[in-house]
């Protein structure tokens, strides 16, 4: 119990480090913004209490908002993201319910099942996120395009992650 | 008593939720003064100083390509010097005022903090209040307008760059002076839209944009960027596409122009508003 609080501690500052030094330096093109501290999300075991998904979900939006200057953007965006957490976790969930021990990895239920899930959270928070960002409806479908792109990068940088987690 | 607890336990998460989401909504909604709650300027004297680091390498890097664009700048203010001493004439008595006739001032920054691919883009400047930089000064690439000082700390100050939907400038065509209001619609850092000329006068792609003064808070006639691109809307305007000359992704050291009649004009306006 302590030990995988105390790793999955560990995961939740290297992503955040690796958001604010690395990606968030990366400018490119203005289409492709990919925000990989969404999987602090999307790691959290399922025996959580949902309370404390929502608390970890701000949080962690809260920290990423601090060091990119924006006024609680990341923070609400991920906090509806850790909202929706436990209705899709209910939606997909496989045959067998979930394990209490194991943590939401791709090793632990398979690629189709992670990248529903994955998918799913990283759309919800894109989403909310880039719209919160323009704040108007004008240049609608450019929106929907920079939602679609940046979820892709965000998603193939968490299956490298996660292909890397499971060869270990 | 019970029945209340019960139903603060059956919806704690939604409870926990609306809190947490209404306390980032509001701070949404009113973080457009950047800086206004005392926790998260102390949290933000932390993250610059990370800013500044992260800069710093960067700015080695590019060491070379700075250099360059100092000397250029260098030698064509040499020129300048060399023309304004030919025109020096004896007879006149010099004046060794500071501030006699002097409208604008002009200092250097280093930019420790920026970026191109957000809506609503803003970049952070390593001089703050303590080395005279205050709110509405001017930021300008070299020759080219690049953005406006909208908060500032002890040895930092955060500018509003050009590539903001919220940032407007008054502009106008060098050619034959007409003006508009030139924004930025959130596509290619490379371009910004030029609204508000008229139909019935002529605009030729490769046409100059610059500033036009009106507003205080640029001096007159520093270049935007040049036409590339023009259509006629439905409305009696152009739409007219600028390509900026200011190239965002490699801003480095910027100066900020202060306005030194600023107050004395803005009072004399407001008179009449």
């Amino acid at each position: 119990m302590i030990n995988s609080i105390l790793k999955y501690g560990l995961a939740i500052i290297l992503l955040i480090l690796f958001q604010i030094l690395v990606l968030n330096n990366i400018q490119f093109s203005g289409f492709v913004n990919p925000y990989v501290y969404i999987m602090i999300i999307l790691l959290i075991p399922s025996v959580t209490p949902a309370w404390l998904v929502l608390i970890v979900s701000f949080l962690t939006g809260l920290s990423i908002d601090l060091f990119s200057g924006s006024p609680g953007m990341h923070a609400s965006a991920t906090l509806i993201a850790g909202f929706a957490r436990p209705l899709v976790l209910r939606i997909i969930s496989p045959r067998d319910g979930y394990e209490s021990g194991s943590s939401l990895s791709m090793a632990a239920y398979g690629f189709r099942w992670f990248i529903t899930y994955a998918a799913t959270i990283v759309l919800i928070h894109h989403t909310t996120l880039f719209f919160l960002e323009v704040f108007r409806f004008t240049d609608f479908f450019r929106t929907i395009f920079r939602i679609l792109m940046s979820s892709l990068f965000t998603l193939c940088f968490i299956l490298l992650i996660e292909y890397y987690r499971k060869r270990r | 008593m019970r029945n209340l607890l019960n139903f603060l336990l059956k919806y704690i998460n939604l409870i926990v939720f609306l809190i947490l989401e209404g306390i980032a909504l509001y701070w949404l909604t009113n973080g457009n003064s950047y800086h206004n709650s005392t926790v998260v300027r102390a949290v933000q004297g932390v993250t610059r100083g990370l800013d500044e680091r992260i800069n710093n390498v960067s700015t080695y890097l590019n060491l070379r390509e700075i250099n360059s664009d100092l000397a250029s700048e260098n030698s064509e203010l040499k020129n300048r010097l060399e023309k304004l001493n030919q025109k020096g004439d004896p007879d006149f008595i010099t004046v060794d005022d500071s501030l006699f006739r002097q409208q604008f001032q002009y200092t250097s920054a280093r930019v420790i903090n920026n970026s191109v691919n957000k809506q609503k883009n803003y970049f952070t400047l390593d001089k703050g209040s303590l080395q005279g930089i205050k709110v509405d000064m001017a930021v300008t690439n070299g020759k080219d307008a690049v953005g406006v000082i909208v908060g500032c700390s002890g040895n930092f100050s955060v500018a509003i760059s050009l590539l903001n939907l919220d940032f407007r400038l008054s502009a106008r065509l060098r050619s034959n002076g007409y003006f508009g209001s030139l924004s930025w619609d959130g596509r290619n850092y490379r371009y910004a839209v030029l609204n508000e000329v008229p139909q019935h006068i002529s605009v030729n792609v490769g046409d100059t944009i610059e500033t036009t003064g009106f507003s205080a808070v640029f001096p007159e006639g520093i270049e935007l960027g040049r036409v590339s691109d023009l259509k006629k809307s439905g409305s009696d305007f152009y739409k007219i596409t600028v390509e900026l000359f200011a190239d965002f992704k490699k801003l480095q050291y910027v100066n900020v122009i202060g306005n030194l009649k600023r107050t004395e004009r803005l009072e004399l306006e407001n008179q009449f508003q």
